[in-house]
């Protein structure tokens, strides 16, 4: 039962955000909510309840972004420059002759009428290739279409840079017009203990350069708004991962209060990071819709996506590590160079290496570089799936050199603590990750097998299906005529997931006894509207379907924040369940009333309240009922973090796969995930999540790289056809799963986040199992076969 | 100009060289069919011609006008879905939604043709549809379970 709290209300803490920190002032909760630990007897948390809204999303029913149409409204298409670097030149005298055409804006329509984040809609100055230069806006999206091609840009070139050594070569062209190239007070390093000591004590080093691609989100839905002023009101319908962020992008770019913003987002499909923030087309369609006084809709098509909503930038990582003959790492070093794009923030590789192993010394370094391409963005797991490329690689060359077994490597550098930050985990259950995930995979039995050499061929050809651990595998085999080589391969991961306050909720009983849960955050796919739903009916003692989930609305809902950095479900949650327990506290004294007992001898399940004093009971509805409409609203607010503490979760992947000797093309047979993430509030909803990123990294590892031709400075590939995503075809069985129970210590639901973290070990895990196969030491993704087939044998 | 669609006729006006896709999200308002690339890539906008699968971002309306077409919408709607739509949210082969429309409606040209499919089978028709969000997994098991009947006997052909 709610206690309320006493002492301060606000109090200045410090949050993370994806490995981030920032000191913020925040508010304490009204009252205390006793956690959920492991022997709490939750009955809707925790089951494999069917999306809330899935039905609608199977049938088409679910209304996207672009699936909104306003009375009379008008269709925009930016059009885009296609040169790295120069002046732009726009003619759009054809365009705007042409039927249906209302308006073209060019940064001579639009300079100076826009503030903060708005005022780089259409810069002259072209920095990189498909920076937007002008809008489009016409009738219909055919007509706007093919005015958007009819519109002329011309650049007069200027020198540019794209690649991270003519960056940072003396007398480079400067990306921003003058300055150095080298970005956010590169090189950043971070260190601990002694570096060169823990080198000299080292019996044992690996040396090693590794090589990531700059990888697109590549969301199937792609950026979009529709915007419509009522009267000196903005509403802006926009497909984001953070409508609170859109709204005081759009608040300040149009110089409004944000009582005069309103931005809505229901449904959106997929995000992974691209989607944090007003765009050039958010800018542009409520631009437009101000100008012709008509709703606009402003879609970035396929191409624009793939060129400048954001990317997950290249590295190359130089890797020494150094180790005693038992295993035990003495020093662990990168230097990291990341070629970043016009613009973006610290997400390097580095944090990983300091977070991952205990090893006494540690010595990163993070030089960043502006170059003449799109921006980055925030692309899940942003520097770690990079990191963990590099780390994970080099432990698995460290094995081989010591003799160890990867997995055994591993658990004796398992860090007990937080050494980066010298503090304690809030949980960590990555030796149970090693542990059943090696076990369900059957990675002792695997390596004796593949180290025999010359097992049965005809054994293998099964491996591809075998969830168990039993079947026997050859090195070689013969697979449909295929010549192939077989190997398997292990990494690991970890993510700060602990979210974080400010995030609040709102949980409103109704006159018939139903609770609507009003919360301003956004799902993107992770199933958040689902999770809250049910946290909310746990708490409340409703069953799930007497409770509806309300996100998505900046005017009518309660502030959350992004959905990023894997936090909404541990900074949402718990807000949603304080919410409830509030409702059903202030519900409980109503009831109390009519029945003549104390409100502490009640308690509710399944709509039904019980008091234990008299045995009596009475629902839901009919307490909502004699009340009438009086207005239960329950409130809850996300408390601060324990401080001192590091909120993290980890997971292990083991990959097998099959190399085609004579084509180079890699074949991923099997992924085996094990992930921790304190409880899990939908096991089917997590596994989805797993495998979700699990494939996002196979197309890491085996296909993805946006290619640019360095000669033109011009991206090469920005189709989903010539950008290769995993499709069914190349998806291994996942076996997928958390292990690990309530973490109490993150906040009182138990739960740390879980979007990001599967991506982060796949890709190494699967090089290392190409290594395993080859014989040879793959150090650049993609894995595409030219690549395999280049690899010298070690 | 006429078209045959969700078992109705239905009168548009648009050129013959329009995108069918273009004409059933914005002139029809069925927004089921998604566009996520426009040409052909992904799939997002996959709608049944005459029981065969087809990108109505690629088709043009001229040359569907005596053709019975069938999106996601006319397969089942929430309160009569199709057995394969209740599998699909069933199963969770669903995580943001975007590609699922299209998703469902290759399955149903598939299980039309191919009552049976094997897995192998089922990932070779469904390659082209994409999925950024990784349901392929749920997917195949979701199709599994509806050629098994599990989710209710299939309609007969298509609309
Ligand atoms: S929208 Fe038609 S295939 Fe992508
Ligand atoms: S569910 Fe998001 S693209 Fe498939």
């Amino acid at each position: 039962m709610a206690r309320a709290r006493k002492g301060r209300r606000f109090i200045t803490t410090t949050v993370e955000v994806e490995g981030r920190e920032e000191v913020k002032v925040v508010e304490m909760p009204a009252f205390d909510v006793a956690p959920w630990g492991d022997d709490a007897a939750l009955t809707i948390v925790g089951q494999r309840a069917p999306r809330v809204d899935a039905l609608e999303k199977t049938t088409g029913r679910a209304r996207y972004t672009a699936d909104i149409a306003r009375p009379g409204m008008l269709h925009a298409v930016l059009v885009r420059a296609h040169a790295a670097a120069g002046v732009a030149t726009v003619d759009a005298s054809v365009a705007r002759a042409m039927r249906g055409v209302l308006d073209v804006i060019t940064a001579d329509e639009v300079a100076g009428q826009l503030a903060s984040g708005g005022a780089k809609l259409f810069e002259r100055t072209i920095r990189y290739s498909g920076q937007p230069v002008a809008a489009v806006c016409a009738e219909t999206l055919g007509a706007a279409r093919a005015a958007a091609a009819a519109v002329r840009v011309s650049v007069a070139p200027a020198p540019f840079v794209v690649t991270y050594d003519a960056s940072v070569a003396p007398g480079a062209p400067s990306v921003k017009g003058s300055g150095s190239n080298l970005a956010l007070n590169s090189p950043l390093v971070e260190s601990r203990g002694d570096i060169a000591a823990g080198l000299a004590k080292a019996q044992v080093t690996v040396s090693l350069t590794v090589r990531t691609p700059c990888a697109l989100h590549s969301a199937l839905e792609p950026h979009g708004a529709v915007a419509e002023w009522e009267g000196d009101r903005l509403v802006v319908w926009e497909s984001t991962q953070g409508v609170f962020r859109v709204r005081a992008n759009l608040a300040a770019a149009f110089r409004l209060p944000h009582t005069h913003v309103r931005v809505l987002c229901d449904f959106m499909g997929g995000g992974f990071g691209a989607k944090n923030a007003a765009g050039p087309h958010t800018y542009a369609a409520a631009f437009l819709a101000r100008r012709l006084q008509l709703p606009v809709r402003c879609l970035v098509d396929r191409e624009g996506e793939q060129l400048d909503t954001g990317n997950r930038p290249a590295s190359l990582q130089r890797i020494t590590l150094g180790a005693r003959r038992d295993g035990r790492l003495t020093a662990i070093r990168c230097e990291a160079e990341i070629p970043l794009g016009v613009m973006g923030w610290e997400g390097g590789p580095a944090k990983i290496y300091h977070e991952l192993y205990s090893c006494p010394n540690v010595h990163t370094t993070e030089a960043f570089a502006l170059v003449n391409t799109s921006a980055m963005q925030a692309f899940r797991a942003p520097g770690h799936a990079e990191g963990a490329f590099g780390l994970e690689r080099a432990m698995d060359l460290l094995a081989r050199k010591l003799g160890m077994d990867p997995v055994a490597l591993r658990v004796k550098n398992f860090a007990k603590k937080d050494e980066e930050k010298q503090r304690p985990w809030s949980g960590n259950g990555l030796l149970r990750c090693y542990e059943e995930g090696a076990r369900r995979f059957g990675w002792s039995e695997r390596r004796a097998a593949l180290a025999g050499g010359d097992a049965r061929a005809a054994v293998a050809r099964d491996a591809r299906v075998s969830r168990g651990a039993s079947a026997s595998l050859a090195r070689e085999a013969v697979v449909d005529g295929r010549r192939v080589r077989r190997g398997i391969g292990v990494a690991a991961q970890c993510w700060g997931t602990g979210g974080g306050p400010p995030a609040y909720a709102l949980v409103r009983l109704n006159a018939d006894g139903t609770a609507t849960v009003l919360t301003g955050t956004q799902d993107l796919g992770t199933g958040a509207r689902t999770v809250f739903a049910q946290v909310a009916a746990e708490a409340l003692g409703m069953t799930l379907a007497q409770v509806r989930c309300v996100i998505g609305d900046t005017e009518r809902l309660p502030y959350t924040g992004n959905s990023w950095g894997s936090m909404t479900t541990p900074s949402v949650a718990p807000a949603v369940r304080m919410a409830a327990e509030d409702a059903r506290a202030q519900l409980f004294e109503a009831a109390a009333e009519m029945l003549g007992v104390a409100p502490e001898s009640l308690s509710a399940s399944a709509g039904t309240i019980r008091s234990s004093a008299t045995d009596q009971t009475m629902t839901y509805a009919a307490v909502a009922k004699k009340l009438g409409e009086v207005c239960i609203i329950g409130r809850g607010s996300r408390g601060p973090n324990v401080p001192k503490t590091g909120i993290f979760s980890f997971g292990a992947q083991f990959a097998e796969v099959e190399v085609d000797v004579d084509t180079g093309v890699v074949r991923v047979l099997r992924i085996v995930a094990a992930h921790d993430c304190g409880r899990v509030l939908n096991p089917t909803l997590a596994e989805s999540q797993l495998e979700g990123g699990i494939l996002q990294g196979l197309g890491y590892a085996l296909f993805e790289e946006r290619v640019l031709d360095a000669s033109l400075g011009l991206p090469l590939n920005p189709s989903l056809h010539d950008y290769k995503v995993p499709t069914m075809v190349d998806a291994p069985v996942i076996e997928a799963f958390c292990v690990g129970g309530a973490d109490a210590t993150a906040n009182h639901v138990g739960a740390r986040g879980l979007a990001e973290p599967p991506i982060i070990p796949t890709a190494p895990a699967i090089a290392n199992a190409v290594a395993d196969a080859l014989g040879a030491e793959p150090l650049e993704i993609p894995l595409t076969p030219w690549r395999m087939l280049g690899l010298a044998p070690r | 100009m006429h078209l045959h669609v969700n078992g109705r006729a239905r009168e548009v006006h648009a050129p013959g060289h329009a995108s069918l896709l273009t004409v059933l999200r914005e002139q029809l308002a069925l927004t089921g069919t998604k566009e996520g690339c426009g040409h052909g890539e992904c799939g997002a906008c996959t709608v049944l011609v005459d029981g065969r699968p087809e990108y109505a971002c690629l088709t043009l309306v001229g040359a569907v006008d005596d053709a019975k077409i069938t999106t996601i919408e006319g397969l089942g709607s929430p309160a009569a879905p199709h057995p394969l739509q209740i599998a699909f949210a069933a199963l969770d082969a669903t995580q943001c939604g975007f590609c699922t429309p299209g998703q469902v409606v290759s399955a149903a040209a598939l299980l039309a043709q191919n009552a049976n499919p094997s897995e192998a089978e089922i990932r070779e028709a469904m390659v082209g549809n994409l999925c950024r969000c990784g349901t392929y997994p749920k997917i195949i098991a979701a199709i599994l379970a509806v050629a098994r009947g599990e989710y209710g006997a299939l309609p007969e052909g298509a609309r």
